[in-house]
């Protein structure tokens, strides 16, 4: 098992994340996805890679792939900002209190989704969001586009070092997202 | 709906009468007379429907005993039968029984302390605007006391209901996750009887201020210690060793000769007693302040006392005492022993001792602090000795691995070591003082000592406690609080766990300027003191420690949080002439259909604060808390508004749909500063609420929500608007718009929203109707 960056998520448990670090992979398992979900944390208000704002690979992955947006905490501000409505606004808990619901119709009402991709959380809050999903919505799969291992979730990234190796990724992400398309 | 039918008195209901003196006519007893784990069960369960349980498993595992450890992952049962659900909500409960048992112990103790002192038949006198003195015993109990004696019953009830709960959590017992809730939300119900009788106990037996709105400003802070004389710090809850600490300065004309200083709730305690006592800080400063030495003499009493302060003090040359039995760190016990060959043996030899007899504790720690002080060399590190520590760090980033609070420590070491602060001083507040960076830090970098550089070495002024809030003043904001015209109470309550501290000291004085009743407890209460304007004034300086719009009142320490409830629990007596006499659920449903009060707990992290916040919760008080308060496992979460609202209209005995998601949630957790800016003045909406205290409500949070989501209206606007009249003047054209826009439709306003009738309860809709 893969440990994750911060301890107050090492996983005391059986069933951890698959992790992956090859972005096509990742790529392919969102574009098989019928009906993903993209929520979005205030982190990716506070960090930039390489002069650009996480929030907005956030937003080019989600109109790379039509994925549809639930905004977070205070998030929605700048998206509004960046000339983005997202589709949903709910708090981590209250999306995730929806998700684990499997007749919950999702954000666009065409069924509860079946893929959910957090990015941009505090590692506490998301990986308890995350083991909330784990244990009771069978009916979804999660993933985490954060720079750490989150173990609780279905498919995680690894811990990456170096920033660059994160950038690195996500543009790969974006590009392979785009082939598919 | 099944009816409720009454049966034939028992012998229990019997001695139940005769403990509450129920012959005694002040109020007719009511139907919960010294509830038991049932008497309440269908009060939680139509709470629990509304707002269910959500759950975010810490462990997957149960390893509670021989059975296991067993994988309850996804649906698997364990060796016992048990499932995930329901192992968290056994957490829970098990989260809120000790909790319980830390406030119920230290009441046991203060009262027991204090008939050996005065007397068992020692009147209550909370002074001439207090009359109804204990709200949470009389409507819990059905007992109004008068005396020490009385609240001494209070807590063998407590004490009788807590083995029941406690044995409910051995394996092979409960098997359902909301009976779980039902039996955790009684252990928070219980919890508040158990504080109010701690805190009454100690207002009464120490003659703490009480009555009085404008009590002392007392120092807080380093700056705020006289580091010239001896000092002696006093860290945790219970006041009983800090006390005497003060009686001997007194008696022997020492009191202005020595700094007698606390951190956390016997900081709050002591100040309360004594004005000229200081506040070092909150329990995330313990660590640090303990390490610069400064104290020539520590003595510890109960919870949220840090489990090394021996290993600690004898680091840097404090002298240690431990007070209470709850704590005694191994040390020999010299209680009985001569008081002299104590201080000889702690000045000559360094030994630390357990002291339980608390007055001869007392007159120790003033004996050791006056030969130690002259002695004491510790300085603050300079900022040339940081810089060289710190240039041991090669930025591995293992300490940012194991911080809680999961912020750089490592960046700002590493600046240090390039002669650059900044950094330091600007994470300082994130800090949470639990120190696991040192000890995983494979260079051995004192951090901590490094550290001390950030920490502010001003004088602040934090109003001292003041205990319960006054009938008169809950005679002034009933009225507008019910209607909603004050906008809400928000209590800032617990632990220094925050995220950040400046967001409390913000949130805090955003809600003052808007003119909600600001009230405080505990760690928060200092916290939100260390903070000077440009005019060097602090929260405390600029707004009146009154318990009405725009007040900012300080009630105490943790177990002070009682007159938090206690308040909302009298509107609903004074304002609405409800009786409370073992009238649990009449007042409870009043309180969350009418009285717009929500508590955060921004900074929550022991199961103290699990069990305050769940004895809210059944109170019908919501509760936000800070984003790693999610590893507390639950939350009582609605679905919005596609959940059932319907309520009783007890004026038209009619069932009515409202639509309307108020409160919206009973216990919460949000991430940032900006989104709880937001959720407040949500969570002060009730049902009950005139179109005028609507409006002024929902002005409030269209601007909040315009100023920290960065415009535009709440997307869930709708749901709260009844009729236009609802709308405040200045958004009425945008709100109309955008209501017309997404086809909102008009709703009913009720004039007596009540959940009774809604579910089986021996309580008729008449008992609602005032």
């Amino acid at each position: 098992m893969v440990l994750p960056l911060h301890r107050v998520n090492v996983l005391t448990g059986i069933k951890a994340a698959k992790v992956i670090e090859d972005a096509e992979e990742y790529a392919g398992l969102i574009q098989r996805a019928k009906r993903p979900l993209l929520v979005l944390g205030p982190r990716l208000l506070e960090l930039s890679l390489d002069g650009k704002l996480l929030l907005e690979y956030a937003l080019e992955i989600a109109k790379t792939a039509n994925i549809p947006i639930c905004a977070t905490a205070h998030v929605k501000g700048k998206m509004t900002e960046l000339g983005v409505k997202p589709d949903s606004v709910y708090d981590a808990v209250e999306i995730v209190n929806h998700l684990k619901d499997a007749e919950w119709p999702g954000v666009r009402k065409e069924g509860n989704h079946d893929l959910v991709i957090f990015f941009g959380f505090r590692t506490d809050l998301g990986g308890q969001a995350l083991s909330t999903l784990k244990h009771f919505a069978p009916h979804l799969k999660t993933m985490t586009l954060c720079k750490y291992v989150y173990p609780n979730a279905d498919y995680s990234l690894p811990n990456f070092r170096k920033d660059e190796q994160w950038k690195a990724f996500l543009d790969s992400l974006i590009s392979n997202l785009k082939k598919g398309g | 709906m099944a009816k409720v039918t009454e049966k034939k008195k028992t012998k229990r209901q019997e001695e139940v009468e005769k403990i509450i003196k129920a012959s005694d006519p002040w109020e007719p007893v009511g139907h919960t007379p010294m509830p038991e784990l049932p008497d309440l069960r269908n009060w939680d369960m139509r709470l629990l429907k509304t707002y269910k349980p959500w759950y975010a498993p810490f462990c997957d595992l149960c390893c509670f005993c021989t059975y296991g450890k067993c994988d309850l992952t996804a649906g698997k049962r364990g060796a016992c039968g048990i499932d995930i659900g329901t192992q968290q909500g056994r957490i829970v409960l098990l989260a809120c029984c000790m909790g319980l048992s830390a406030h119920a112990g230290h009441a046991r103790h203060i009262i027991d302390y204090l008939i050996e002192k005065h007397g068992e038949d020692y009147k209550i006198d909370l002074g001439a605007n207090v009359a109804v003195e204990a709200p949470n015993i009389r409507t819990v109990l059905g007992l109004k006391p008068e005396t020490l004696a009385d609240l001494r019953t209070a807590i063998e009830y407590v004490e009788r209901e807590l083995l029941h709960l406690v044995s409910s959590l051995n394996t092979g017992q409960e098997g359902s996750n909301l009976d779980y809730e039902s039996k955790a939300l009684h252990a928070g119900m219980l919890d508040h009887v158990a504080m109010e009788a701690a805190d009454i106990a100690q207002t009464i037996g120490f003659k703490y201020p009480t009555s009085i709105a404008d009590t002392a400003l007392v120092g807080a802070g380093w700056g705020a210690v006289d580091k010239s004389k001896p000092v002696i710090l006093v860290i945790g809850h219970n006041p009983a060793t800090s006390t005497n600490i003060i009686d001997y300065l007194r008696k022997n004309d020492l009191y202005d000769k020595v700094e007698v200083c606390g951190i956390c709730c016997t900081a709050l305690e002591t100040t309360r007693y004594a004005d000229k006592a200081k506040v070092v800080g909150p329990l995330s400063r313990q660590l640090f302040f303990v390490r610069t030495g400064i104290a020539d003499v520590i003595a510890t009493d109960e919870q949220c006392i840090r489990t090394d302060t021996p290993v600690e003090a004898k680091k840097v040359g404090s002298a240690f005492i431990a007070t209470s039995d709850k704590a005694c760190y191994g040390l020999e016990d010299a209680s009985e022993r001569d008081a002299d060959e104590i201080v000889k043996e702690m000045v000559e030899k360094g030994k630390q001792f357990l002291i339980l007899d608390h007055e001869k504790a007392g007159e120790v720690a003033v004996k050791v602090a006056l030969k130690l002080a002259p002695q004491r060399k510790k300085e603050l590190i300079t900022e040339k000795e940081a810089q060289e520590l710190a240039k041991v760090c090669r930025e591995c980033e293992i300490c940012e691995r194991v911080c809680p609070n999961l912020f750089s420590i490592g960046k700002g070491i590493h600046q240090v070591a390039e002669g650059n602060f900044a950094l330091l001083r600007e994470i300082f507040d994130q800090c949470i003082g639990c120190g696991k960076c040192e000890q995983e830090c494979p260079r051995h970098v004192p951090i901590f000592t490094v550290m001390q550089l950030a920490a502010s070495k001003e004088a602040y002024n934090v109003r001292a406690g003041r205990g319960p809030i006054m009938d008169t003043e809950i005679r002034n904001v009933g009225a507008p609080i019910v209607l909603g015209t004050i906008p809400g109470v928000v209590a800032f309550v617990g632990c220094s766990n925050f995220p950040d501290m400046e967001d409390l000291i913000e949130m805090v004085e955003e809600f003052a300027r808007r003119r909600y009743i600001v009230v405080l407890s505990g760690c928060s209460a200092m916290v939100a003191g260390m903070k000077k304007d440009a005019d060097g004034k602090t929260i405390y300086d600029k707004y009146p420690g009154s318990f009405d719009a725009g007040g900012v009142v300080n009630v105490g320490s943790c177990v002070a949080n009682a007159h938090i409830t206690g308040a909302a629990i009298k509107i609903a007596n004074i304002f609405a002439t409800l009786p409370l006499r073992a009238n649990y659920e009449v007042i409870a449903d009043y309180i969350l259909n009418r009285v717009g009060a929500v508590g955060v707990a921004w900074g929550a992290y022991s199961q103290k604060a699990a069990s305050i916040a769940t004895g809210c919760n059944r109170l019908g008080i919501p509760v936000i808390l800070g984003p790693h308060s999610s590893k507390y496992r639950r939350l009582y979460l609605s679905k919005k508004g596609e959940d059932d609202w319907t309520v009783m209209d007890g004026r038209k005995r009619e069932l009515v749909n409202t639509g309307e998601p108020s409160p919206e949630h009973l216990i919460y957790v949000t991430e940032t500063k900006e989104k709880a800016m937001v959720s407040i003045p949500k969570l002060c909406i009730r049902k009950n609420d005139t179109p005028q205290g609507r409006g002024i409500k929902l002005n409030h949070y269209i601007s909040l929500y315009k100023k920290y989501m960065g415009g535009g209206l709440p997307e869930d606007l709708h749901l709260y608007v009844r009729t236009d009249r609802d709308l405040p003047i200045v958004y009425k054209k945008e709100a109309l718009a955008y209501l017309k826009e997404i086809g909102w439709q008009p709703k009913p306003v009720l004039s007596l929203p009540t959940l009774i009738g809604t579910y089986p309860s021996k309580v008729p809709l008449e008992a609602v109707i005032h």
